[in-house]
């Protein structure tokens, strides 16, 4: 009589119901025979015999059923029928199943999404060693390559050196390129080149960082010694299990990039990705190499190229501050000593009031961050305000449903159903619709991180960050969701087993009945359209705060426009003659494609960073700060493609050679507020140093154009000739064109295949593709406020619905009694539509002063639009009422189109 | 014994004393089946039919054992209180 013999037994029983409930009746059924077959013998008649064998047995299902229960699963019998009995109840009624289940998805779904993303963004930690440890000199948000000086926040590779050297707080320190480079090389084996992100990193960088190879090595410091010594590279997890097909004996493989032969040294783990979120470099490769990413990049040596971030690991027992101390008076020490820098007398001041901030690198460093941790608050609350709807919402739909059940559930009561088997069989229920709701919002959650990822990146592929599932957040909507549903599932059940039965018979839908007005259902209602009003309001300031933005007027014309992205340096060429002679002859035999209207390459267009410093007019003395001029190199169509007007001038021409005399062309605002006096054309000027104020002349005059984002203060612009200015690689060709863009497309790939069939195209996109990615973080608070806006108001109305119809199908027989005695429908139908837009009006009481509060906590995110502003807040209110008031009429035609006679003899 | 024989059985050694419903027998066998009290194994009958014949386990048997002793003890104690009477 062990016990595990026993479990053994009981398991077995489980297993076999079905063949041991058959034996069991087939027992049964010998039994009964024979012993009607002993009485027929001893001479009774047949039907006797049967009789009387029976009664002696006594009663066979209840025999039955208590030998089932000595195998002890009864409990869980009941449990399946009782699910079941659930799954069939909720398809019974699909509404209301479908509004529970949307509201227990979402409420789940975009509550764990949003807080996810936030984890990902903003509160996770790097995954090194001791990531608290960890420093970045200045805010890292700053790349590109600078020659400012003093600069605080892109650092030279000589520098680095020297604070490696010679700081007394640092356990180590490294240095990583600010940008991450887009390089075309071809992996041995493989036939043609392919584009790979290459990060360009100090020896010191996986040292500093703490992280080990999973295969092979990381790099070392003596990988990093010696200029173009050591070509070796550590490849990303992710990519070589994608493009090198995870191949194990990747050590040792060979990649060439440009003209140098690098070999794979080591793989790197798979949840590293550097320090910087959002960016996931398939390459990492030794400072010493940068000779080819890009190709002809040449800052090793050079303490003017300033294109480094600069990390490092605190000493053990170091703080920040004191570090900071030592950084600073280095900091000055090291510039002044390193090699060609302009030492003037107004750098050096510079020198005197410049800081260099260091920042905690625990949880790494991501534009991502400061560009998207307010709207993700922002949304945060929305969807936890979404949750609290839901949670209100399932609290009434429950409420409704089990309120009408509790004649039912009366019913079997006294019909000998123990009351907590009742209960049992509510939770179940509640319990089922609770748990398919959070299986559809896990799943929505996963959906919605995806979708959200999407929308936070500005490119066609998504930004590589990983995003895990929150489980505390997951476990903690669940936790609210399922409570919400077993609560009111159940708490009508409760109620209703405790009453005196008769009384529940007997009244049925009298007005009696009306007494137990649910009170909890209309609070829940009037909290539900005050949370609308605010979300909706919120949703209308973003969505119009979006639209201004989208029409502000850019400076150039995006419809009509195709941006290509070529990669020359991966093709072998270099800046200079060559490049040019190619371009040329590609923008010439553009110009003849069919539907091109005008072709020019140049070195940005929108949105694509910037090389600018100060401007310097011959003849005028300025400020320093305010002329800092943004420079953009283009070809002689370049205003045309764009539709930039010219105001003054001309553009360039083919006359404009690199050996004529040096051209520009200025935007408005630099004509207004660098040349004061007189027309600015013919006049000369110069920028980097004041002794170039003579170099440049000005030919023309543009209209202002944005450079980075539409809501940005004007900017200043000047233009350079692609023929006199060659030491940058430009890869930007922008094409106007009319007609049918996929053909344009296909006649300018084709063109330039024709012209050089080994010059890579590595994207191509249409401006306004280009401009609409400018503002991805004001695109996602509108799309996804607006969403929920309606989610809310959706909800909402399902809410006031559901209490009204409730309410309707209780008072049928108080209404049938009211029009026998002569009421008109027109008053039944304003008797329930009362109710409604009393609830409406109450909550859009309570309402209102919360979204003001609310949208003065928003309003700095907005852009032309005020955070109390009238027009929107009464469209919101219009919007809700509209909505409410149809959820109301429905049930309220209903009432008005009662039969008295039946309703009188309905119960 | 099938379900059937044992039912007849105890009817006869009570000598129709104890009047209880049949079917009773069976959530008993089940149990004591459970509990590894008793086995049953298929089997053909006189009157070739298919039945399930039940036999004491030594689990059972020593379970018996107990229980009647433990009856007896109680047997015993009653019978005593009604002599004293």
């Amino acid at each position: 009589m062990s016990w595990p013999g026993e479990m053994a037994r009981r398991l077995a029983a489980l297993w076999r119901r079905r063949r041991m409930s058959a034996e069991l009746q087939e027992e049964m059924r010998l039994h009964l025979e024979l012993r009607e077959q002993e009485k027929v013998d001893s001479g009774m008649a047949p039907c006797e015999a049967r009789r009387a064998a029976r009664r002696q047995f006594g009663n066979a299902t209840l025999w039955k059923e208590e030998s089932q229960m000595a195998w002890g699963w009864d409990r869980l019998e009941q449990f399946v029928q009782d699910a079941t009995y659930g799954v069939r109840a909720m398809l019974r009624s699909p509404g209301v199943t479908l509004v529970g289940l949307l509201s227990l998805a979402l409420g789940i779904g975009a509550n764990t999404a949003i807080f996810s993303l936030i984890n990902a963004l903003m509160l996770r930690s790097l995954p090194v060693k001791n990531p608290q440890e960890l420093v970045i000199f200045g805010s890292g948000l700053n790349n590109g390559i600078s020659d400012q000086f003093p600069n605080s926040e892109l650092y030279s590779y000589p520098f680095y050196r020297e604070m490696q050297k010679r700081n007394a707080v640092f356990a180590n320190v490294a240095a990583a390129s600010s940008m991450l480079n887009l390089v075309h090389g071809t992996v041995e084996g493989h036939g043609t080149p392919e584009p790979m992100h290459i990060k360009l990193v100090s020896g010191s960088y996986f040292p500093t960082l703490g992280v080990r190879a999973v295969l092979g090595r990381m790099l070392s410091q003596e990988d990093d010694g010696v200029k173009d010594a050591h070509p070796v590279a550590v490849v990303n997890y992710a990519w070589w299990k994608r493009s090198l097909g995870g191949d194990r004996g990747v050590v040792g493989r060979k990649l060439t990039l440009g003209a140098t032969v690098f070999t794979v040294v080591g793989v790197a783990p798979p949840e590293f990705f550097g320090h910087q979120l959002g960016e996931s470099p398939d390459l990492w490769i030794p400072l010493a190499m940068q000779k080819e990413v890009p190709p002809g990049n040449d800052g090793y040596a050079d303490s003017m190229a300033e294109s480094l971030h600069l990390i490092a690991r605190l000493r053990p027992g170091v703080e920040t501050p004191e570090a900071s101390a030592n950084v600073n008076v280095l900091f000055g020490q090291i510039l002044r000593g390193l090699p060609n820098v302009p030492l003037t007398a107004q750098n050096l001041t510079e020198l005197e009031t410049t800081r260099v901030e260091l920042q905690s690198l625990s949880r790494g460093f991501s534009q991502l961050r400061v560009q998207f941790s307010e709207p993700l608050k922002i949304l945060m609350v929305v969807v936890a305000l979404v949750l609290l709807i839901a949670c209100a919402n399932i609290a009434n739909l429950l409420l409704a449903r089990s309120t009408v059940r509790e004649r039912e559930l009366a019913m079997r009561q006294a019909l000998g159903a123990r009351r907590s088997r009742l209960i049992r069989q509510l939770l179940t229920e509640s319990l089922v619709l609770a748990l398919a709701g959070g299986a559809l919002g896990v799943g929505l959650a996963v959906l919605a991180d995806r979708l959200l990822l999407r929308m936070i990146s500005d490119r066609s592929t998504p930004v590589p960050l990983s995003v895990p599932l929150d489980p505390n957040l997951l476990l903690f909507a669940l936790a609210a969701t399922v409570t919400t549903a077993l609560l009111f599932g159940t708490a009508p059940a409760l109620r209703a087993t405790r009453t005196e039965l008769t009384s529940s018979l007997k009244e049925g839908r009298s007005p009696a009945g009306m007494a137990g007005r649910p009170h909890l259902a209309r609070l829940l209602i009037v909290s539900q359209v005050a949370i609308s009003l605010a979300l909706l309001t919120g949703a209308g300031l973003f969505l119009r705060s979006f639209v201004n933005l989208a029409h502000v007027d850019a400076g150039f014309h995006p419809d009509g426009v195709i941006l290509l992205h070529l990669d020359p340096a991966s093709a072998g060429y270099k800046p200079g003659a060559q490049l040019n002679a190619t371009y040329a002859q590609l923008e010439e035999r553009l110009r003849a494609v069919p539907g091109v209207d005008a072709a020019s390459f140049s070195l940005f267009t929108f949105d694509e960073g910037t090389w600018n410093n100060g401007i310097w007019v011959e003849g005028y003395v300025q400020g320093h700060r305010d002329r800092d001029v943004h420079h953009n190199v283009v070809g002689n169509d370049y205003f045309t493609a764009m539709g930039i007007p010219i105001r003054e001038g001309r553009g360039f021409l083919p006359r404009d050679s690199a050996s004529s005399q040096r051209v520009a062309v200025i935007s408005e605002s630099v004509a207004r507020n660098l040349f004061p006096e007189g027309s600015p054309i013919g006049r000369h000027y110069g920028s980097h140093d004041p002794q170039n104020a003579g170099s440049t002349e000005v030919i023309g005059v543009v209209g202002d154009a944005k450079v980075h984002a539409l809501n940005e203060q004007l900017e200043y612009v000047d233009y350079l000739s692609r023929t006199q200015v060659d030491f940058f690689y430009l890869n930007d060709l922008v094409v106007r064109y009319s007609g049918d863009p996929g053909a344009v497309v296909g006649a300018v790939r084709q063109t330039i295949r024709d012209v050089d069939g080994n010059l890579p195209i590595s994207d191509v996109r249409t401006m306004e593709e280009q401009v609409a990615g400018s503002m991805p973080d004001e695109r996602l608070i509108a799309q996804l406020s607006a969403f929920f806006g309606l989610v809310a108001v959706f909800l909402s109305s399902i809410g006031i619905y559901g209490l009204m119809s409730y309410l309707v199908t209780r008072r049928t027989n108080e209404i049938g009694i009211r029009m026998a005695l002569g009421a008109a429908r027109a008053n039944m139908l304003w008797l329930v539509m009362r109710e409604s837009t009393l609830l409406l009006l109450t909550g859009v009481a309570f309402g209102i002063p919360v979204t003001i509060a609310a949208g003065r906590l928003v309003a700095s995110m907005l852009f032309g639009v005020g955070a109390t502003d009238l027009v929107n807040l009464l469209c919101a209110v219009m919007m809700l009422a509209l909505v409410a008031a149809l959820a109301g009429y429905l049930p309220a035609r209903r009432a008005a189109h009662v039969d008295p006679m039946v309703a009188l003899r309905h119960e | 014994m099938h379900g059937y024989e044992i039912a007849n059985a105890i009817q006869r050694a009570s000598d129709d004393v104890l009047q209880v419903e049949e079917g009773s027998l069976y959530p008993a066998l089940q149990r004591m089946l459970i509990k590894g009290w008793v086995s049953a194994q298929w089997g053909i009958t006189a009157g070739n039919r298919r039945a399930r014949y039940y036999q004491l386990t030594p689990a059972g048997r020593k379970q018996l054992a107990v229980e009647i002793s433990q009856f007896e003890r109680v047997m015993g104690a009653i019978t005593r209180i009604i002599q004293t009477a």
